[in-house]
């Protein structure tokens, strides 16, 4: 077995085809006709542009536009007048064209490896991809044509190239390893567009497999087996054969509503980080977003975000998202991330510390500023504010009252915001469970976050592996914590929903159904899945299971029981 | 010579696209244009140059163009800057 990264989901059975890798070596000649040279790269410059126009076609038709659009990139950076400059220079210095393309591009590689930026080091592997496709045209090699691949293979090359995944023919391809790449590589991106499996960064894959030998591709975990049995071959293939099944059947509840088997019907909302991810949230179905991070805007800079920037921020989130519910949660940071410019100390133990609500009312000026962009954005969907960490009702009526001042000045201003904009508390902490009661009487809506939640009333810090075992939504204490919050937020009738993990848990759903959660919010990928687990459970089947799992008083009782009726 | 300060809106910052499309529409200018950025100058016309110039989200740039159009140049780069190149 070979062990990699999983970058695309699903398993693929089937024969070896190595690509590999075309030497692209040549002997340097001396130029004698400096023009006749020229000539020889524009001309290979316009061969490749029009071989790529050629593969970006394809991959429209085959793929999308977006994963063409990587493809035609390639078209702009060898048209780019610097390089070509640069190229050009090197050959009237009598350099072969082989020799100054392959010298020019080196000299970017170079640049966008140093960078260390992980998005910039990408593209360090489209300057390969152009430089071996130029040197490929100069020296009159013909390509690999992967487009002629018979059906069931699995390609194995040291690295994907985006222009190698042009030539895939979805039919033919079940599976895909390479030797290098990462989730967010191109490779990924792609292979999960194609929805083939992928393994990607399996050493030495290419010298240890071998052509036309059977291989079993696991996208999911992660895992190439080679030399396959009798055995492994009938489980992958019934393992194959339930992931496609499940894909199609959760195909099936994309543009429904989330509903119960007896019919209540629930909110289903993502959770996102930029307003580029609201695009994931539209493309996965979700009906809202139920916690957005704003962290982002705050983060790998030396100043604070402008209120303009962020108006643009939450705005654009609220556009992508065509006016559905856009929960934005103020400034949650503290003393455990590096903002230089905050100003915050390090301190010993900053998850009980000066952070999140705390650390924004002590400054009011940053603070107010994120709400106003919060207010502006608001004229332009339905906008809600929620205050992380809140542990007593002063927090919550400062952070309101800070929210009137904001509306004021915007009124002055006369700019425009929602009047009537709804104020929420993320219920994260063992003390906003405990007087959930009165916050409900003056908040508008709860979220619970169970990771913090959870952390909180076990005392428990899931990240050191000593006490990990004591870090369970499951618990029955963090359980009757998770019932008493939604409990109290029926009793004052307002809307109560969950953004932590547990949330898109199966094994938890029944019992929020039971409590009475009104909204859902997971990660994109997850939405199709929650809304299937929802539609399973009618409200009597659900209640029926919360009454046994609240009487349990361990946490090992209660996650064998729901084992054995989810 | 015109110039202008201005500040990275769009989440990815200068990534593959946005940059793509800047570069191409820097070309058209006759103007020599370039973005300063962390105390050095950066081609505005050359795809290349941008992505290795790593521009991020927030980043504070200024655009300096010099030439016949260097008004219109300015403009347009702004214009693509603030729009959050349509993202």
């Amino acid at each position: 077995m070979l062990k990699g990264i999983g970058a695309s989901d699903g398993i693929g059975i089937g024969r070896v085809m190595i690509i590999a890798e075309q030497t692209l070596d040549y002997i340097p000649k001396e130029v004698t006709d400096v023009d006749a040279e020229l000539q020889r790269f524009h001309d290979a410059v316009d061969k490749f542009c029009a071989n790529t126009e050629e593969q970006a076609e394809a991959i429209r038709k085959s793929t999308g536009p977006k994963e063409a659009e990587i493809l035609l990139g390639h078209i702009t950076m060898i048209r780019d007048p610097f390089m070509n400059g640069e190229i050009e220079n090197l050959i009237k210095a009598e350099q072969c064209a082989e020799k100054a393309v392959e010298q020019i591009c080196q000299m970017f590689i170079d640049m966008f490896s140093a960078t260390g930026d992980e998005v910039t080091m990408q593209r360090a592997a489209d300057v390969k991809d152009i430089r071996d496709g130029m040197l490929a045209i100069l020296l009159g090699i013909n390509e690999v044509k992967i487009s002629d691949a018979p059906a069931g293979t699995v390609i194995v090359v040291k690295e994907l190239t985006p222009s190698m995944t042009a030539g895939i023919n979805k039919e033919n391809i079940v599976g895909i390893v390479t030797e290098t790449g990462s989730q967010t590589s191109h490779s990924a991106i792609l292979a999960r567009a194609l929805e083939i499996p992928a393994v990607l960064s399996v050493t030495g894959a290419v010298t240890s497999l071998s052509t036309d030998e059977q291989i079993i591709v696991d996208g999911s975990e992660g895992v190439v087996i080679t030399a396959p049995s009798a055995e492994e071959i009938t489980e992958f293939t019934a393992k194959r054969d339930s992931f496609l099944r499940d894909k199609r059947e959760l195909e099936n509840y994309r543009g429904q509503k989330t509903v119960s088997a007896s019919g209540e019907e629930y909110e289903l909302f993502c959770n996102i980080g930029t307003p580029k991810d609201a695009t994931k949230a539209v493309a996965a179905d979700g009906e809202g977003v139920g916690l957005f991070r704003t962290e982002f805007l705050f983060m790998d800079r030396t100043a604070l975000p402008t209120e303009d920037e962020q108006f643009e921020a939450y705005k654009q989130a609220s556009l992508i998202m065509k006016g559905a519910p856009v929960i934005i949660r103020t400034l949650d940071i503290g003393g455990d991330k590096e903002i230089p410019y905050l100003g915050l100390s390090k301190e010993e133990n900053p998850f009980m510390g000066f952070r999140a609500i705390r650390y924004c009312l002590k400054n009011r000026d940053m603070f107010k500023s994120q709400l106003k962009a919060i207010l502006r954005a608001s004229a332009f969907g339905d906008i809600r504010i929620m205050f992380p960490l809140i542990t007593a009702i002063d927090e919550l009526r400062e952070g309101k009252a800070l929210v009137e001042e904001a509306k004021n000045d915007l009124r002055v201003s006369g700019i425009a915001f929602d009047e009537n904009i709804k104020i929420g508390v993320m219920t994260e902490t063992a003390a906003s469970g405990v007087i959930a009661d009165t916050l409900a009487e003056e908040a508008d809506f709860f979220s619970i976050g169970t990771n913090d939640l959870t952390g909180y009333t076990m005392a428990a810090d899931r990240g050191n592996s000593d006490v990990a075992y004591l870090y369970s939504p499951f618990q029955p204490s963090v359980l009757r914590m998770i019932r008493r919050i939604i409990k109290c937020a029926a009793k004052e009738n307002i809307p109560v929903g969950m953004c932590g993990e547990a949330a898109a848990n199966p094994l938890m759903i029944p019992l929020l159904i039971s409590f009475g959660l009104t909204e859902f919010s997971v990660s994109a990928p997850s939405v199709l899945k929650v809304r299937k687990n929802i539609a399973k459970w009618t409200k009597f089947e659900a209640d029926n299971v919360a009454e046994k799992v609240m009487l349990m008083k361990t946490e090992a009782e209660v996650l064998a029981y729901l084992k054995s009726v989810v | 010579m015109v110039s202008k300060k201005l500040t990275i809106v769009n989440a990815q910052g200068f990534h593959m696209r946005p940059a793509s499309a800047f570069a191409t529409a820097m070309n058209k200018y006759a103007s020599d244009v370039v973005i300063r950025h962390n105390g050095s100058d950066v081609n505005a016309k050359s795809l290349m140059n941008i992505i290795a110039a790593c521009i991020k989200c927030g980043n504070e740039i200024e655009i300096v163009a010099t030439g016949a159009d260097e008004e219109a140049a300015v403009a347009e780069a702004a214009a693509m800057i603030e729009g959050g190149f349509g993202e």
